[in-house]
């Protein structure tokens, strides 16, 4: 059963809905500031971390965009990669990842509260249910992805629509995938324990005119603008 | 002001097994009270509030319309109150009143104020439907009375609870809540809908009334308002006519609009032949006409705790993911704290949360303290990015080939060269640990002695990579990967 904030959500996706109660009557100006903040947070990029920005041509997660993370250090990069978002009020679904470390998560930045896990028994079952999500998790994760070409497309299609973002770990299987970012362990710091690790990140995609890359720590120092 | 006419029966629920049931016995009543005055608002079942103009002149006086509607509601011994006020807070009051002492309560305007004032604060909650929030918070500021609330002042109250404080100054001060926005709402708000042929049953009128009722609904949203009167008004095909008002202080969302056009009808259609107003024939025309309307979202909601609107989306999507086959399986993260890397989280089931609920879901993930608290013994940050919901189990030798395992005094008996791993071979470089876990000594049954290491191995094409393995019953296992 739908309360009024809902259909109000459903109305004005994004932070539009808490102005809409400042007036009975809007004016045109007021409706021109109100998209002009909704552009700016709603419908641009999802924010990333400073240092994986830089390699980003938009300087966060496009919206409708399928990523796609490899390499060693892949899921410390998919923390860092959803951390800032996810802190911002993003929700994020974990789809067939039962290995992710939420401690880790936690240390990266997660907010842990904005994080579903699905596992998915059956492969038949996938496809809907990855279709389910992207309707209305922001971010939605998925491992191997085995899916055909046709249900590839439904699923990127349908997070153009919704303005979701797709991460794919590991295997791209049939996906098209917008941006591969890969993270590589480059070395340890490791004194009495390991503390540290310097990691290389490289991005390339359809998108980019060069392989785009840069050495961070991973996993680093909690990501700025995370939100209680 | 105006004078109201509310007549209660505070037990009405309890004497009914469902509330379907309930509001379809109820609708006899109020056609029943139809009669002295043609609208009748229902704002929940068992509250009927009316305007006292009409009929007063009608029957000559408060006393007879009390009397005459005393005699009309008497239903199968349910106790009922009648109450006439110059407020409709105050006529509601008056009802509740007159139930406990069995005979209509009718209040003049000299003493109206009196009697609001000396009412408990509780009652803006119970019958004003003021947020609880705001009543509980004006108790705990030593308010008991509403008249005590009247004292601070109208500006006051705006100043702390902004246009709830507004609602409660309104009510305890004598008025009424909706002359707020005394402005009638735009008639293009109006909707109705035609059927050809006739509708016989309420469950096919609501059905075929959804997209319209929807339709109205959102062009309130996209204006920022809410309904909160609403007159639904549903035509025969032989010119036989129910109207009734329907009033929700919370405002009206599409379900709610549906289920008062079924409680209408249900009521209505069904009603046996030997009653007069029984309709001859089907349904063919619904109109509803919204007569007031507020701004929506009047509760402060950043006052009391925030609100995400993303929160809905995500959960009626995690809703339907549940609902694609049962091989489907959705949870969430919760915090358990401890010392083993794999039980720091739970996973527990999406039914078992309200993921609506931003308080709950925070302290759900945390230790109550907002961090992930540091364990005596713990292994050290950062943790493992991959730990492994089931351990494999894998083959620790030193440079000989000799196992390596753990003394009393949790020490490595030998020293770590290579480790396999599913028929990968690593050489080891550094050993990190071991960090010894005894837990539940003191339980015989449950107890678990186990040591951690970690270790930073290189591949054969020399890539480094952490491990974090443990030993117990002389068995290795890779409990992590710090991928």
């Amino acid at each position: 059963m739908s309360t009024v904030p809902a259909s109000v959500g459903s109305v004005f996706p994004g932070s539009l809905a808490p102005h809409v109660t400042t007036g009975v009557v809007e004016t045109g100006a007021q409706l021109a500031e109100r998209m002009r903040v909704r552009a700016a947070t709603g419908f641009g990029p999802l924010p990333v971390p400073g240092a994986i920005a830089s390699l980003l041509p938009t300087r966060g997660l496009e919206r409708g965009a399928v990523y796609r993370v490899s390499g060693d250090a892949h899921l410390s990069l998919l923390y860092a990669l959803v951390s800032a978002a996810t802190g911002a009020g993003s929700w994020l679904a974990l789809v067939n990842l039962p290995q992710v470390g939420f401690l880790s998560m936690h240390e990266a930045g997660v907010a842990l509260h904005r994080t579903v896990c699905v596992g998915v028994g059956d492969r038949s079952a996938w496809v809907n249910t990855v279709g389910a999500l992207v309707d209305g998790f922001d971010i939605v994760a998925v491992s191997s992805a085995t899916c055909s070409v046709s249900d590839a497309r439904r699923i990127m299609a349908r997070a153009r629509a919704q303005s979701s973002v797709v991460v794919i770990v590991g295997d791209a299987g049939a996906f098209s995938v917008d941006y591969d970012m890969s993270a590589v362990t480059a070395d340890w710091h490791f004194s009495t324990f390991a503390s540290a690790r310097d990691v290389r990140v490289a991005v390339q995609g359809r998108r980019l005119h060069a392989q785009r890359s840069c050495c961070m720590s991973l996993p680093g120092a909690p990501s700025v603008g995370v939100s209680p | 002001m105006s004078r109201t006419i509310a007549v209660v029966f505070p037990s009405w629920s309890g004497h009914h097994e469902s509330e379907v049931h309930a509001y379809a016995e109820f609708e006899r009543v109020v056609r029943r009270v139809s009669e002295v005055s043609p609208l009748v608002e229902v704002e929940s079942v068992g509250t009927m509030v009316m305007s006292a103009r009409g009929p007063t002149r009608y029957f000559g006086g408060e006393d007879a319309v009390a009397r005459h509607l005393s005699g009309l509601c008497r239903h199968e011994n349910i106790t009922f109150g009648v109450g006439i006020a110059g407020s409709r807070f105050a006529a509601l009051a008056a009802a509740h009143l007159s139930e406990s002492r069995g005979r209509p309560c009718i209040l003049d305007e000299a003493v109206t104020q009196g009697f609001v004032d000396a009412l408990p604060v509780q009652s803006v909650g119970h019958i004003g439907a003021v947020s609880p929030d705001v009543v509980g918070l004006l108790r705990r500021l030593g308010l008991s009375t509403c008249g005590a609330v009247r004292e601070v002042g109208e500006s006051a109250l705006i100043d702390r609870f902004g246009a709830e404080g507004r609602t409660v100054w309104t009510l305890v001060s004598g008025g009424d809540v909706r002359l707020l926005s005394p402005g009638a709402p735009p008639s293009d708000y109006a909707q109705s809908q035609e059927f050809e042929p006739p509708l016989g049953l309420a469950t096919h009128v609501v059905a075929a009334v959804r997209d319209t009722v929807a339709r109205m609904t959102d062009s309130f949203t996209a204006h920022g308002m809410q309904c909160v009167r609403l007159l639904v008004e549903c035509e025969t095909d032989h010119a036989e006519t129910s109207t009734r008002v329907w009033g929700d202080p919370r405002g009206f969302d599409t379900v709610a609009v549906l289920q008062r056009i079924t409680y209408q009808l249900d009521g209505w259609l069904v009603s046996n032949e030997a009653d007069p107003d029984a309709p001859t024939s089907g349904i063919v025309r619904v109109r509803l006409v919204p007569l007031e309307c507020r701004e929506a979202l009047v509760v402060q909601p950043v006052l009391w705790g925030g609100h995400e609107e993303n929160i809905e989306r995500a959960a009626r999507a995690a809703t339907m993911a549940l609902a694609v086959h049962e091989c489907v399986a959705v949870t969430v993260p919760q915090w358990e704290g401890g010392r083993d890397i794999t039980k720091v989280y739970s996973h527990v089931p999406l039914s078992m949360v309200n993921l609506s609920n931003t308080d709950a879901s925070q302290q759900r993930v945390t230790d109550g303290r907002g961090v992930a608290r540091e364990w005596s013994g713990a292994v050290p940050r950062p943790s493992p990015a991959c730990v492994f919901p089931e351990p494999r189990e894998v083959h620790v030798a030193d440079e000989h080939g000799n196992p390596v395992s753990v003394s009393g005094r949790h020490e490595l008996t030998h020293r770590p060269a290579s480790v396999e791993i599913e028929g990968y071979h690593y050489r080891v470089e550094r050993v990190a640990g071991p960090w010894p876990v005894e837990e539940r000594w003191w339980d015989t049954r449950r107890r678990r002695r186990h040591v951690r290491v970690q270790m930073l191995v290189r591949t054969k094409r020399g890539e480094a990579r952490v491990f974090l393995l443990s030993l117990e019953h002389s068995v290795w296992r890779l409990l992590a990967r710090y991928d």
